[in-house]
């Protein structure tokens, strides 16, 4: 064993796991405040990563910058989904279940959408940097991996002073801890969930960038994305937004520094089966804590 | 009561009639199409019956159910394998099948089951995930590559109509098992379970292990139907056998007929099947997935408690 190969796949586990918790985040705050499990955020997610995809090669735009065009977009389109398909479940008796099966099915609508506008070659955002690498000493960081970090720490913060700070933020915490007390106080509930829904799926379409950074990805790969949400939350706690993002770099370095050791497939296999366990250990997360 | 007798006789002999029927529908030489489609409404049929002993009656939504499907699956096919069965064999190895996807649903569900609500939601589906990625990284179970089972020396028609027949087997024991649960102190134990499981605790029931019997048996149906299942197309893949898709569509067929019945998943089952294969006939395969999307929205907002509840709903409607 040697040291360099243990810091060096910490350090790139820390960027992938960076950019899995700006993924789970937003499936996290959907969770938590609204009791929907969304399992088309992936797909939105993926959604985000094809739309970088054919805007550089189109115009050869920047991934990052791309999200100007693509967020914006996500928002919209998810305030839509929110008002036309959610908001009539969540009077249901089993929103949670009526939620799987509902966004299920946005998924497959999602999937094969992508699947005739995109076919299903897998993808690689080839930017001017790809290869670039800086080294430093005996280390060495890729250009794409410090920019899927920097994104996602970038977004996790935005959202976390967003819930923190501002009025909507506040509000959207209230409404997650006391739903009916929040509407005494004049919260406006089902406005509260549009705009965490929306910003929700947005932020999925930064993480799915942030993946593409990463990984190569065809229209089936948000199944795959979608179990390291599921961690994210789970580790994390639900609607927990730093929880979330701790879970991540957890996960990131677990999947790095088995990734210098085990074939891929089985660090898969390693981080579900790692996802049961804490499941059945600590089904409410590893950590206490709030939105 | 003895009205409601004979309308039970009656019910059971046309169920009867309708059984001989589809019995003797494959020696007629139809088309082959007719008898695939048919196999494949057993399949489904059989799948969402046993979802319906835990999802239905218990309330426990499995959303990894294909898991036992496709461990049915291949447990045939390696029993075939390494045994070196004979066709006749072969068909009765998916009982063990069964058996060993029960066992399976014994040992996850001994933790799991511990979980309520999403969290088994949630525990189940990555289960299946985990069983297929295994599956596919594992070099006994054929790897990536699948496993081919060698088919019976018959003519082809003949094999099919033997192993439709077995599939319809399945099937009936399947629908008696899910109407005698329905009936039974059984599935009153795990009605009580979905209403209040607290409170069923404190009568006495003993909802743990009534929780495990009913997960074990909602896995031995579909492990034996996937055993025929890959007797019949005599290759399997983790891809095919254990597409998270089929886990989704078993949930969905029960809430769409209406679970916690034991008729509503039949019903589900036979009608989303149907809608499937007409239109994976009829349309591209992007498009029909797309309008089965579609579907899957429709069912969810506009009938919650399934097609069932909400034709007696409009029948009760005009009256207030």
């Amino acid at each position: 064993m040697n040291t360099v190969l243990i810091i060096q796949s910490l350090i790139s586990g820390i960027m992938m796991g960076s950019v899995y918790a700006l993924l789970g985040v937003g499936f996290s705050l959907t969770w938590g405040v609204m009791k929907v499990i969304h399992i088309s955020h992936a797909a939105f997610g993926l959604l985000g990563a094809f739309l970088a995809y054919s805007l550089l090669q189109f115009w050869g735009m920047d991934p990052i910058l791309s999200l100007i065009v693509s967020v914006p977009l996500l928002f919209f389109l998810a305030c839509l989904i929110y008002h036309f398909l959610i908001r009539p479940i969540t009077q249901a008796k089993e929103v949670i279940v009526a939620s799987m099966i509902l966004t299920f099915g946005i998924a497959i609508i999602l999937e094969n959408l992508m699947l005739l506008i995109w076919s299903p070659d897998p993808r690689l955002l080839t930017i001017s940097y790809t290869s670039k690498v800086l080294v430093l000493g005996t280390l060495y960081f890729q250009y794409p991996r410090m920019a899927g970090f920097l994104l996602s720490a970038v977004g996790v913060l935005v959202i976390h002073f967003f819930l923190k700070k501002t009025y909507t933020g506040k509000a959207v915490r209230a409404a997650w801890q006391q739903p009916e007390a929040a509407q005494l106080y004049g919260v406006n509930l089902s406005r509260i969930s549009m705009i965490t829904f929306g910003l929700a799926v947005s932020s999925a379409g930064a993480g799915g960038v942030g993946m593409a950074f990463l990984y190569s990805f065809e229209p089936h790969t948000h199944n795959l994305w979608l179990i390291y949400l599921f961690l994210v939350v789970i580790v994390g706690g639900v609607g927990n937004v730093l929880g979330a993002a701790l879970a991540g770099l957890i996960i990131g370095v677990i999947t790095g520094l088995s990734l210098a050791f085990l074939p891929y497939q089985w660090v898969n296999l390693l981080t579900f089966g790692l996802l049961m366990v804490i499941l059945v250990i600590r089904p409410h997360g590893l950590f206490k804590g709030e939105v | 009561m003895v009205s409601f007798q004979t309308k039970s006789n009656r019910l059971v002999f046309g169920a009867l009639i309708l059984l001989v029927a589809l019995g003797v529908f494959p020696w007629l030489g139809p088309p082959v199409y007719f008898i695939s489609l048919l196999f494949t409404v057993f399949l489904y049929v059989i799948l969402a019956t046993s979802w319906n002993l835990i999802g239905g009656y218990a309330g426990y939504l499995s959303f990894g159910h294909v898991a036992f499907f496709g461990i049915g699956a291949y447990a045939t096919a390696l029993m075939m394998k390494w045994l070196n069965l004979s066709p006749f064999w072969t068909i009765l190895s998916s009982i063990p099948a069964g058996g060993v996807a029960g066992l399976i649903a014994v040992i996850i569900g001994y933790p799991c089951l511990r979980l309520r609500g999403p969290y088994f939601a949630v525990i189940t589906f990555c289960f299946a995930f985990v069983v297929d990625l295994g599956i596919k990284n594992l070099d006994i179970f054929g790897g990536p590559e699948g496993l081919w089972l060698k088919s019976m020396d018959l003519p082809i028609d003949v094999i099919r109509s033997i192993l439709f027949e077995v599939m319809m087997v399945i099937m009936v024991l399947a629908i008696a098992f899910s109407v005698w649960t329905s009936r039974s102190k059984f599935g009153a134990g795990l009605r009580a379970i979905k209403e209040d499981e607290e409170v069923a605790q404190t009568m006495s029931i003993n909802a743990p292990k009534l929780k495990i019997q009913a997960f074990a048996l909602s896995a031995f149906f579909p492990g034996m139907a996937g055993g025929v299942y890959a007797y019949n197309l005599t290759y399997i893949h983790a891809d095919i056998v254990f597409d998270i898709m089929i886990s989704i569509l078993i949930v969905l067929m029960a809430l769409f007929g209406g679970g916690g019945t034991w008729l509503g998943p039949i019903i589900g089952a036979v009608v989303l099947t149907l809608v499937n294969e007409g239109l994976s006939t009829f349309v591209r395969a992007e498009f029909a997935r797309i309008i089965y999307g579609c579907l899957f929205i429709g069912v969810i907002i506009f009938m919650p408690n399934g097609i069932m509840e909400f034709f007696k709903r409009g029948q009760r409607e005009p009256s207030g």
